[in-house]
């Protein structure tokens, strides 16, 4: 399997080595209780990665999370950020370098859009003509227009717009770690979803290492480099990648609350840029076919019709599914088209290969046996 | 969307509060005409009383009763113990308010504010006199007594106003790296303010009325010439005196009103 990730992870994107954040034998019992929430905790995150804490209710992940920055103070162990130890530095100006989004945004009523954003630069003293560039440049980077939004007060806003002004507010003094609790738990399912298309936009571009607490395990797959799976009592039940986690997990506990449908969340993790496509052939190019399918195009080089399928006597409809999409999205259009094949586009719209139903299916099976 | 603010904490959420300074006026006046009323209802109903006692003749016991200056000079006392008590109350039902909010505290503050509502429900004529036999007749006991009447609606609240606010704007801000007296002043305090307003407001106005009674212990206000006008059967100079108090705190309640409005609009 580890040949499979190497293939998925795109060398790019990949989190860098350096721990960022480690938690070192970190345990948390509170007060008048007899078991502890987090137990004897040892958790690395390493530096630009997105590190997806998921738990069952009680299961200490967002007792973690706040460990981090000291909302919670931790009873035993180290919290070491950036190969510093922090555990006893003073918490206040410790969470300054560190942000931190919630689920219910909490965004100040009586404060502007602009002067929520910069309440973490103004505590470090920054002149107001460096606030405002940069509240402005936060506001375009979480995709709202500073003119219209920038003098507006929270309750002017949507939902979503709330959680993007916490995302920016949480980024406002460019800290390196991010702390997210459940930032879209309380957002409607198709907002949730561009939210969190954004996010990760927005992670492309300014690469922060991030812990975020969610019970979404769609979520996590779809958001984390890593997946923390918490069991209860606090106990790391495993860390891993999110296609490590849904292939092998590492236990029962794992593997029942992963559960169901595992396999085609999976789905969701095979880029097709990753894939080796079959070879199609264009049928005006008058290239031997080699028993390759071969498509007509437009004058554009656009796919427009299969001209032949070898081993069928008519013609399937055509699909097709950028190549920037995953192994999840060609299902979607295989099923929705009722084709045994689709087509792969560039951003172009010019084909660079197709997948089959069949093929699929016994790649995904024998990817993971070979050497 | 969270509930940042319970609802009624906000000011309508009209048009004028979002654009620029200069619509702000009549959009304001217009958002309140509620407030008009009570200064139409005080300047009229003093009017009518004034028009009353120009056209009776009046003997002397009454004139002396109604003389403008001396009527002034028991405004003026009026005023200032209405002024030093609300004054003091707040000076120390505010701090402790503030402190008895604190989670710390958790486990004292039930009592105290069961203490607070006990003092509250002592009649205000019964311990202005036990005061006055305890300390000494005067307008500093008189104050003392008004202060006891009227602490508990600043206390409550002043520790109702911060704790309602939502514990998630705490945490964001705690979590972002203000200590706890950066929270408590730019975050609880100003969230707080309409609320502990209205306890001042409701203190003040307890305070305005309950001030007639310390003439009965030598410290004067517009309850004296009521009081002796009473005695010597002047139902007449009686009813003046008695309207221009009525008119007094109604006219104290509404400026006081003013003031909440002001302040709940700037906070939302």
């Amino acid at each position: 399997m580890a040949e499979t990730m190497q293939c998925l992870t795109d060398p790019a994107h990949r989190p860098g080595q350096r721990p960022v954040i480690a938690l070192e034998g970190v345990s948390k019992t509170y007060p008048k209780q007899s078991k502890p929430a987090v137990a004897e905790l040892n958790l690395v995150v390493p530096e630009g990665a997105i590190v997806m804490l998921i738990g069952p209710s009680g299961c200490g992940k967002t007792t973690t999370l706040k460990m981090m920055n000291r909302l919670i103070e931790p009873t035993t162990g180290r919290i070491m950020l950036d190969g510093e130890d922090v555990t006893n530095v003073n918490a206040d100006q410790l969470r300054r370098r560190i942000g931190y989004v919630i689920q219910q945004v909490g965004l100040f009523p009586h404060l502007t859009i602009a002067d929520n954003i910069a309440v973490v630069p103004k505590m470090l003293g920054w002149d107001k003509g460096r606030i405002t560039s940069r509240v402005d440049e936060l506001l375009h980077l979480v995709g709202m227009e500073p003119a219209e939004f920038r003098d507006r007060y929270p309750r002017q806003l949507s939902g979503g717009q709330q959680q993007r002004v916490g995302v920016a507010r949480g980024l406002a003094a460019d800290p390196a770690v991010m702390l997210m609790d459940e930032p879209f738990g309380a957002i409607d399912p198709i907002t949730r979803e561009r939210l969190q298309d954004q996010f990760l936009e927005v992670q492309r571009q300014v690469a922060k290492t991030i812990c975020f607490v969610t019970h979404d395990l769609s979520e996590a797959v779809k958001l984390g480099d890593r997946i923390a799976v918490f069991a209860a009592g606090g106990r790391l039940a495993q860390y891993d990648t999110p296609s490590e986690v849904l292939a092998h997990p590492a236990d029962d506990f794992v593997a029942e609350f992963v559960g169901s449908g595992a396999a085609v969340r999976r789905l969701s993790l095979l880029e097709l840029s990753h894939l080796e496509l079959e070879e199609v052939v264009i049928s005006s190019r008058g290239a031997p076919t080699n028993g390759h399918p071969v498509l007509a195009v437009d004058d554009a080089g656009r796919p427009s019709a299969w001209h032949h399928l070898p081993g069928s006597a008519q013609s399937p409809p055509l699909v097709t599914v950028p190549l920037s999409g995953t192994v999840y999205d060609a299902v979607d259009v295989m099923l929705d088209g009722r084709s045994p094949l689709v087509v792969v586009v560039d951003d172009d719209g010019q084909p660079r290969g197709a997948l089959r139903w069949d093929a699929l299916v016994g790649d995904l099976r024998t990817k993971g046996k070979r050497p | 969307m969270t509930a940042d603010v319970p609802a009624e904490a906000l000011p309508p959420a009209g048009p004028a509060q979002a654009t620029a300074a200069p619509h702000r006026a009549p959009g304001w006046i217009w958002h309140n005409r509620d407030l008009v009323a009570t200064p139409v209802i005080v300047v009229v109903g003093l009017a009518l009383v004034l028009l009353y006692t120009a056209n009776r003749q009046l003997d002397s016991v009454e004139q002396r009763a109604l003389d403008p200056s001396y009527l002034w000079a028991k405004f003026v006392e009026h005023i200032w113990l209405a002024a030093a008590s609300t004054v003091l109350v707040i000076a120390i039902a505010l701090p402790l308010g503030i402190a008895l909010s604190r989670p710390a505290v958790d486990r004292i503050r039930p009592g105290t504010l069961a203490f607070g509502g006990f003092m509250q429900a002592l009649p205000p004529y019964g311990v202005i006199i036990l005061l006055a036999f305890l300390l000494k007749f005067g307008t500093t006991t008189a104050i003392i007594a008004l202060v006891v009447a009227s602490f508990l609606p600043v206390l409550t609240n002043t520790v109702v106003g911060l704790r309602q606010v939502d514990p998630a704007l705490i945490e964001a801000a705690r979590g972002m790296g203000m200590s706890a007296r950066q929270t408590l002043l730019r975050v609880e305090l100003p969230l707080a303010v309409p609320v502990m307003v209205a306890g001042i407001r409701v203190a003040l106005v307890l305070n305005v009325g309950t001030a007639t009674l310390a003439t009965f212990i030598g410290a004067g206000g517009l309850g004296e010439p009521i009081s002796s006008m009473l005695n010597l059967g002047r139902p007449r100079a009686v009813f003046v005196a008695s309207a221009i108090v009525a008119a007094l705190a109604l006219l104290i309640d509404w400026l006081a009103g003013v003031a909440e409005r002001l302040v709940s609009g700037r906070v939302g």
